[in-house]
C-alpha cells in the first residue's frame, strides 16, 4: 500500500503535464503584439525568422512576426491538419476552396469579411469580379492572393521551327502540325527519328490548369463550367470536350506526345525541351523565363531565339476562346479560435492592409532596395554582383512574395530583366497575355460551392480524370470516357448539378 | 516464448475451480505476493492506456460529422452514415479486392521466399560465405520506399530503361509496365520481396539455429539426405515460429505500405492500386473528409482483427498452438 503512493501521485502529474501541453498551444486572447502566419513556401529552404527581410518586415508593420512556412507540395495536407489541432495562427494562406476549407468556414471558423475589406484602403479590392470568385457563395473569407488571370501560353523549339520553316501556332489545328513537323522531320538535324512534339507530364486531376485543360476550353469546352440552355454544365458534358480529347489523343495515338504522360515526372518537365527530344510545353508564361534561363546558364552566348511562345490558341471553330485562372491564388484567412474579437480582428485587418501597401508589397515582391535591387526606370534591376546579403534577400522574397495579396493591382516594380532580349520577351508576354484578357473564358461557377461537390466532389472528378487519361491512353474507348461521365453524374454529380444551378440562379435574382 | 505462457496460465486456472469467495480471497493473497511484478507491469499498461487506449476516443469521429473548429466533442453525431456511404461506393469493392489481393499476393509470395532464404542460407556451410550474403540481403531494408520506387522508374522507364527493355523482351510484348495496371501487382510484389525479404530472414536463422543438431546427426546415419532433412527435421523445429511470424504477418497484412502504393500510383493503375490506406490519405488528409476516413480506416482495422482472429483459430485447430 505504501508503494502505491508514489504511484498515484505520478499519475497526477503525468496527467497535469498532459493537461498542460494540451493548453500549451493555444495562443492567448487579445495579445497580438506578435502575429502567427502559416504560408507555403517554394523554395528548397524556408526563410530563416533572422533574415534582413523578415527585421524589415516586422519594422514596417510594427509586429512581431512569427511564421510557419510549410513547403508547398504537402501544404494543403499540413493546413488541414492545422486546423484540426489547437495551435491555430493568426493569419493562414488558404490555396483554394477546398472541402476541408469549406467545411470549416460555414461552421463558422473564419472571420467573414464580406463588409469588413472595404474599410481598409489597401485590402478595398480593384478586381471585385476576382473577390467574387474567390468566395464561398459570396461569403469573403479572405483576402485573396491576385494573380494574372491570363497564364496560359504554347512555348515552342523556336530553333527548330525556323529550321523547318514552320510558322509559330495560331490555332489548335497550328499546333497539330508543329508538333507532327517536330516529331517526324527531324528538326534537331542528326538524321535520327528521335524527337517527338509535345511534352506532358504525370499531371491529371481537372481544373488545374493543365494542358488538357487549356486545349479543351481553347475547343471551347468553356473553363470546368459552362453555359448551355440556360444551364450550367461541367465543361466535360460538352462536344467540344470530346472534340478536344479527341484531338489530344489523335496526337497520342501518332506519338506525336511523350508516351510516358501518365506517368512523367512533373519536376523533369523542361528537360526534354532542353535537351532536344519535346519541343512543345503548353503551360503557363511564365514558364517561359525559366526555359530562356536553362539555355541562357547552358550558354551565354548563344540562347537567344531557342525559346519561341504564343498565348491561347484559336479552336477549330476559328474563334479565340482563352483560359483564364480564377485570378487568384489561395487568399490570406483569420481563424476565430486564434483570433478572438472584432477588436483583434481589426488589430489583424490593419496588419494585412499594412502587409499591401507599397512599402511592404516592394519589400517582399523586389527586395530591400540598395541592398539587392535598385530602381531605374521604374524597374527593379538586380544588383549585380550579387553581395552574399542580397543573395540572402532575393532567396527570401520568393517564399515572402507568398504572403502578398496585391488586392489593389501590383504595388511592387516589376523585375528588369537581365538582357535587351529577355526584357523584350518579357513585354512580349505582358502584351500577348493582355490581348488574350479580352477573350478570357472565365468559370461561371467559380464562386459556388456546392454541399455535395464538398462532400465528394474530389472523388467525382477523379472518376472523369483518370478516364480522360486513359481514353488518351487507349486503355479506354470513346464510349468508355461517357461512361465514366455518366458514372460522374450517377454517383452524385446530378446532385452538384443541381446544387450549383440553383446557387447561379440565386445570383441572377 | 509465448506457448510457454499458455500452458502455464493452464493449471492456475483448473486450481481456481473453487466458489467465489474463496477465490476472490486468493487473489489477494496472490496479489500480495506478487506486488512486485504488478508494479513492474504498470508502465507497460500506462504505455498502453495513454499512448494507445487513449487516442482511440478520436476513433469517435467516425460516427460524427467531424468539424474540426467544432472539435471532437461539438460535432454533430450522424451514427453509421459514413460507413453506409462508404459500402454504398462504388469505391468500396474495388477498394476491398485491391487490397484483399495485394495483400495476400506479399503474403504467398514474399512470406514463404523468407522462408526459402533462410533455410538456403542455413545449408551455406562456409560462415565468411554466409555472413557477407546475410549483410547484402539486409541492406535493401534500410533504403526507403522514395529510393525503392525512383529505382524502379529508373530501371522500368518507357523504351529507355533496362529492366522495361529486358522484360518486355522476354513476353516479346511492348507496354509500359509503370503505367499499365496489369503489371502494378507483380511490380508491387516484386518491390516488397526485394526490399524486405532479407531481412525476414533473421527470426528465421534464429530459430533454425536452435534445431537440435543431433537429430540431424541420427538423420545423416539413417540414410536421409539434404531435403529429406529439410523437410523432416528443419521445416518441424521452426514450425511454431513460422505459424507466429504468420500470424504477425497477417496482422500487418492490410497495411499493405501506404508509401510503396501512392508512389507507384498514377491515372493509368488507379484502378488496382487504390487500396484502404491510400484512399484514407486521398479522401481524409487531402480533402479533409476525416469523418468518411476514420470509418475507412476503422473498417479496415475491423477486417484485420477478423483475419488475425481467423488465422489464429486456424491454426489452432491444425496444429493447437496459437499466438493467443
Amino acid at each position: 500500500m505504501i508503494r502505491r503512493k508514489p504511484t498515484l501521485a505520478a499519475a497526477v502529474v503525468v496527467s497535469a503535464a498532459l493537461a498542460l501541453t494540451a493548453c500549451g498551444g493555444e495562443a492567448p486572447a487579445s495579445d497580438l503584439s506578435s502575429v502567427k502566419i502559416m504560408a507555403p513556401f517554394l523554395e528548397a529552404q524556408p526563410p530563416t525568422p533572422d533574415g534582413a527581410v523578415q527585421k524589415k518586415l516586422e519594422e514596417l508593420t510594427g509586429k512581431d512576426i512569427n511564421i510557419s512556412w510549410a513547403p508547398n507540395a504537402s501544404y494543403e495536407d499540413k493546413m488541414n491538419i492545422t486546423l484540426a489541432s489547437s495551435d491555430i495562427p493568426h493569419v493562414l494562406v488558404v490555396q483554394g476552396k477546398s472541402p476541408g476549407f469549406v467545411k470549416n468556414a460555414e461552421a463558422g471558423a473564419f472571420w467573414d469579411l464580406t463588409d469588413k475589406l472595404k474599410d481598409y484602403p489597401n485590402l478595398k479590392t480593384t478586381f471585385p469580379e476576382v473577390q467574387q470568385n474567390a468566395s464561398v457563395n459570396g461569403k469573403v473569407y479572405g483576402v485573396f492572393r491576385a494573380r494574372n488571370p491570363i497564364r496560359a501560353a504554347v512555348m515552342f523549339r523556336q530553333d527548330w521551327l525556323d529550321k523547318l520553316g514552320l510558322k509559330a501556332p495560331q490555332t489548335t489545328e497550328d499546333l497539330y502540325k508543329v508538333a507532327k513537323a517536330f516529331t517526324e522531320q527531324d528538326p534537331d538535324g542528326n538524321g535520327q527519328n528521335d524527337t517527338y512534339g509535345i511534352t506532358i507530364p504525370k499531371w491529371g486531376a481537372l481544373g488545374t490548369n493543365s494542358p488538357y485543360d487549356m486545349i479543351e476550353t481553347w475547343f471551347g469546352a468553356g473553363n470546368r463550367w459552362t453555359e448551355r440552355d440556360g444551364k450550367l454544365v461541367p465543361s466535360f458534358e460538352t462536344e467540344e470536350f470530346l472534340q478536344a480529347d479527341r484531338f489530344i489523343k489523335k496526337m497520342v495515338d501518332e506519338k506525336l506526345i511523350n508516351p510516358d504522360f501518365a506517368t512523367f515526372d512533373p519536376t523533369k518537365w523542361n528537360e526534354p525541351f532542353f535537351n532536344g527530344k519535346g519541343g512543345i510545353i503548353v503551360d503557363v508564361d511564365s514558364r517561359v523565363s525559366v526555359l530562356i534561363n536553362l539555355f541562357k546558364q547552358a550558354n551565354p552566348s548563344d540562347f537567344q531565339n531557342k525559346v519561341g511562345f504564343v498565348g491561347s490558341l484559336k479552336g477549330p471553330d476559328g474563334e479565340l476562346h482563352a483560359h483564364p485562372t480564377d485570378g487568384y491564388s489561395g487568399f490570406l484567412a483569420i481563424p476565430k479560435s486564434s483570433v478572438k474579437t472584432e477588436a483583434d480582428l481589426k488589430n489583424v485587418l490593419t496588419f494585412l492592409d499594412k502587409l499591401n501597401s507599397k512599402e511592404v508589397a516592394v519589400l517582399m515582391n523586389n527586395g530591400i532596395e540598395g541592398v539587392n535591387f535598385t530602381v531605374e526606370e521604374g524597374l527593379a534591376a538586380t544588383i549585380k554582383p550579387e553581395t552574399p546579403e542580397g543573395k540572402v534577400v532575393n532567396t527570401d522574397i520568393k517564399s515572402y512574395a507568398q504572403l502578398g495579396t496585391n488586392v489593389t493591382g501590383n504595388n511592387f516594380y516589376p523585375v528588369k530583366q537581365a538582357s535587351e532580349y529577355e526584357q523584350k520577351v518579357f513585354d512580349d508576354r505582358v502584351a500577348v497575355m493582355a490581348n488574350d484578357l479580352k477573350s478570357a473564358v472565365y468559370n461561371p461557377a467559380a464562386a459556388f460551392v456546392s454541399p455535395t461537390y464538398v462532400a465528394k466532389g474530389a472523388q467525382l472528378d477523379n472518376i472523369v480524370a483518370d478516364a480522360r487519361i486513359k481514353y488518351l491512353a487507349g486503355q479506354l474507348d470513346e464510349q468508355g470516357l461517357k461512361d465514366a461521365i455518366k458514372l460522374w453524374n450517377t454517383s452524385g454529380g446530378d446532385k452538384v448539378k443541381e446544387e450549383i444551378n440553383k446557387l447561379w440562379q440565386d445570383t441572377k435574382k | 516464448m509465448t506457448a510457454p505462457v499458455v500452458e502455464a496460465k493452464a493449471p492456475g486456472r483448473a486450481a481456481s475451480t473453487p466458489p467465489a469467495p474463496a477465490r476472490r480471497r486468493s487473489f489477494a493473497v496472490h496479489f500480495a505476493h506478487y506486488k512486485w511484478l504488478y508494479l513492474l507491469l504498470l508502465p507497460g499498461v500506462a504505455y498502453f492506456a495513454v499512448f494507445r487506449y487513449g487516442p482511440m476516443y478520436g476513433v469517435s469521429i467516425a460516427f460524427k460529422d467531424y468539424v474540426p473548429f467544432l472539435g471532437v466533442n461539438g460535432s454533430p453525431w450522424v451514427g453509421l452514415t459514413n460507413f453506409t456511404d462508404f459500402f454504398a461506393n462504388p469505391d468500396f469493392p474495388r477498394l476491398l479486392g485491391n487490397t484483399l489481393i495485394l495483400a495476400f499476393l506479399n503474403l504467398g509470395i514474399a512470406f514463404p521466399l523468407t522462408i526459402v532464404l533462410a533455410l538456403l542460407l542455413n545449408e551455406v556451410r562456409l560462415s565468411v560465405l554466409k555472413r557477407t550474403v546475410q549483410t547484402l540481403v539486409y541492406i535493401p531494408h534500410f533504403l526507403s520506399w522514395t529510393i525503392v520506387a525512383s529505382l524502379s522508374f529508373l530501371l522500368f522507364a518507357l523504351d529507355i530503361g533496362p529492366l522495361f527493355q529486358f522484360v518486355n523482351g522476354l513476353f516479346g510484348t511492348n507496354v509500359d509496365i509503370l503505367s499499365d495496371p496489369n503489371w502494378f501487382r507483380p511490380l508491387i510484389v516484386l518491390q516488397e520481396i526485394w526490399k524486405n525479404t532479407g531481412w525476414g530472414t533473421i527470426i528465421f536463422l534464429a530459430a533454425l539455429a536452435t534445431v537440435d543438431q543431433d537429430q540431424y546427426e541420427a538423420a545423416i546415419i539413417d540414410g536421409a539426405g539434404r531435403f529429406r532433412r529439410v523437410w523432416h527435421i528443419t521445416l518441424p523445429g521452426i514450425r511454431s515460429t513460422i505459424i507466429v511470424m504468420l500470424i504477425l504477418a497477417i496482422g500487418q497484412m492490410l497495411n499493405t505500405g501506404f508509401e510503396q502504393i501512392y508512389l507507384m500510383t498514377n491515372a493509368l493503375n488507379r484502378s488496382v492500386a487504390d487500396v484502404f490506406d491510400t484512399y484514407v490519405y486521398f479522401v481524409g488528409i487531402t480533402q479533409g473528409a476525416y469523418s468518411y476516413s476514420t470509418a475507412v480506416g476503422l473498417f479496415k482495422s475491423l477486417v484485420g482483427i477478423v483475419l488475425i482472429f481467423g488465422t489464429n483459430w486456424l491454426s489452432k485447430r491444425f496444429n493447437q498452438s496459437g499466438l493467443f
